[in-house]
């Protein structure tokens, strides 16, 4: 089984070429917010860009995801340029961007109905989501009565209902406190074992990135370019409490945070 | 307890006020409140005003149900585009500050006295606070909410009816609870000005007549037709933004 994992992992499933993208400020300053990126991120990897605020690293997901289009350069998907948002990529953002008037179901059930699925169908499917991030029993809850991990929770299972192949994570945890955050990064390795998406992670932490990536992308400072990519190749599937242990999981850590102290941009919350 | 009786004893001091008033001054077009309050029943009793208050309020509720629908879709689409806001902003600001009932003289001499220059009326004044709450509520949209349908397939035009649109709805409500008083008021003071049917018509004719009991009368009338609007209004406008958050309650309410 694993060489033929080896095998399906090499094919590109996002590619980005040389995107630059430059942000007016005002009528005369332009703001180089990303310098000529170059990135591939194979089928099934999880990959988390790193950087300090400021380094465009979301504006760089919001490429990918189609939100935006690049100054210059190109992003592609399964090799074909990418021209705008769609359903095989699918964002979650740290702000969660529920649908505060629809349930937590009709926000669950929002994309498969979209895309045409019948509502029995997009009910079971939901219901399923829904209990598989932890959430049964608040089905028929507005946001307003959530706290925001659970809101969060709600968001990346309004996502994976309309089945991305590729999921865009916006630093989903950064708004939540220390526990739900690790609780979160808990859960959402354990559902990403199930059947591996792409994953693209943006954050700020470097303990999440290493705790969840196969690799790190660590950006600059303005202008954001890519510094280094370190691939963590520590075993999965992984267990918080294991890894802790592991001294190649704490030389991960304190290696990239001192490669970002050597250049003077270490400003990233523990 | 004391919260529901609030408005009630409220309203029972004011016109105990108006009463006291009344008896001091022994001013003839200053009926008391007892005796504007016995003209009531005879106005409501009278075939011909209920007429006349029929046709008040179908235009009022054609008025306000015609700048209800192009208002919320033109306040929405100002919202999201910089093109179409900059192109309208500088229109409205122009009408804005201008008093409806002051067009009405060049309304009724292009449109005549009838139901269409009342009506258009009751829709300038109602039209303006829709279209600048719709605004207002359209442009604080989340963008990434707006994104989230984008991947999820949703076209422009459907992220404006099934994102935008229920987004701003409480703001839109708002503008349209503002637009409700504000055409009652557009309503009687446009009949008021082309005199031929109405409430405000029955109002001005007992004044030209002396009939000041009749006068106060259809004061409290119009008053309380305020009020119970007001109140339906606010209830169903509760129960559509029950999932919203919860804001600051409005402080002239009657629910």
């Amino acid at each position: 089984m694993e060489p033929a994992r080896a095998q399906t992992s090499a094919v590109a499933m996002i590619e980005i070429e040389r995107v630059s993208q430059v942000f007016q400020t005002s009528a005369r300053q332009d703001h180089l917010a990303l310098s000529d990126i170059s990135l591939m991120i194979e089928d099934g990897a999880f990959v988390s860009i790193l950087g300090p605020s400021g380094c465009g690293k979301s504006t760089l997901l919001y490429i990918v995801g189609g939100f935006v289009p690049p100054t210059r350069g190109t992003a592609k998907m399964k090799g074909r340029a990418i021209t705008g948002p769609g359903p095989d990529r699918g964002p979650v953002f740290q702000e969660f961007a529920l649908f505060p008037w629809k349930s937590v179901l009709g926000n669950v059930m929002y994309g498969p109905r979209q895309q045409g699925m019948k509502y029995r169908e997009a009910e079971a499917q939901s219901r399923a989501l829904i209990e598989m991030v932890g959430l049964k029993g608040f089905e028929d809850f507005y946001p307003k009565e959530l706290s925001g991990g659970m809101k969060q929770r709600v968001a990346l299972a309004r996502t994976l209902a309309y089945h991305p192949e590729v999921l865009l994570m916006d630093e989903p945890f950064g708004a939540l406190d220390a526990h739900t955050r690790t609780r979160l990064q808990n859960d959402l390795l354990n559902i990403w074992e199930r059947d591996r998406k792409t994953v693209l992670f943006v954050t700020h932490s470097v303990e999440e990135a290493v705790f969840l990536s196969d690799r790190v992308v660590m950006m600059t400072r303005s202008p954001g370019r890519i510094k280094q990519i370190i691939a963590i190749d520590l075993p999965r599937p992984r267990r918080r409490s294991q890894l802790l242990l592991d001294p190649r999981y704490q030389e991960f850590i304190v290696e990239i945070e001192r490669m970002f102290d050597d250049s003077g941009e270490n400003e990233f919350q523990p | 307890m004391m919260r529901r009786a609030a408005p009630i004893l409220a309203c029972l001091g004011l016109l105990a006020i108006w009463q006291l008033a009344s008896l001091a001054s022994e001013n003839d077009s200053f009926p008391t409140a007892l005796e504007a309050i016995r003209a009531i029943p005879a106005i409501l009793g009278d075939k011909d005003s209920l007429v006349n208050f029929g046709a008040s309020l179908r235009r009022m509720a054609i008025g306000f149900g015609i700048a209800v629908a192009v208002s919320i879709p033109l306040g929405l689409m100002m919202g999201r585009s910089r093109m179409v806001a900059s192109f309208f902003n500088p229109l409205l600001m122009v009408i804005y500050p201008v008093p409806k009932a002051a067009l009405m003289p060049i309304i009724m001499l292009w449109l005549g006295v009838g139901d269409i220059a009342k009506t258009l009326v009751i829709f300038l004044g109602v039209s303006l606070p829709v279209i600048y709450h719709s605004f207002e509520g359209a442009k604080a949209v989340e963008e990434k909410m707006l994104w989230s349908g984008a991947a999820m397939g949703l076209s422009a035009a459907r992220r404006m009816v099934s994102i935008v649109l229920p987004a701003a709805l409480p703001e839109i409500l708002t503008g349209c609870r503002t637009g409700l008083v504000l055409a009652l008021i557009t309503m009687i003071t446009s009949e008021m000005i082309a005199r031929q049917s109405g409430a405000g018509n029955i109002l001005f004719n007992a004044l030209d007549m002396g009939q000041y009991d009749t006068v106060f009368a259809m004061i409290i009338i119009v008053g309380a037709m305020g009020i119970g609007l007001d109140a339906l209004f606010e209830k169903m406008r509760a129960r559509l933004v029950r999932w919203s958050e919860p804001q600051l309650d409005v402080p002239l309410s009657f629910s």
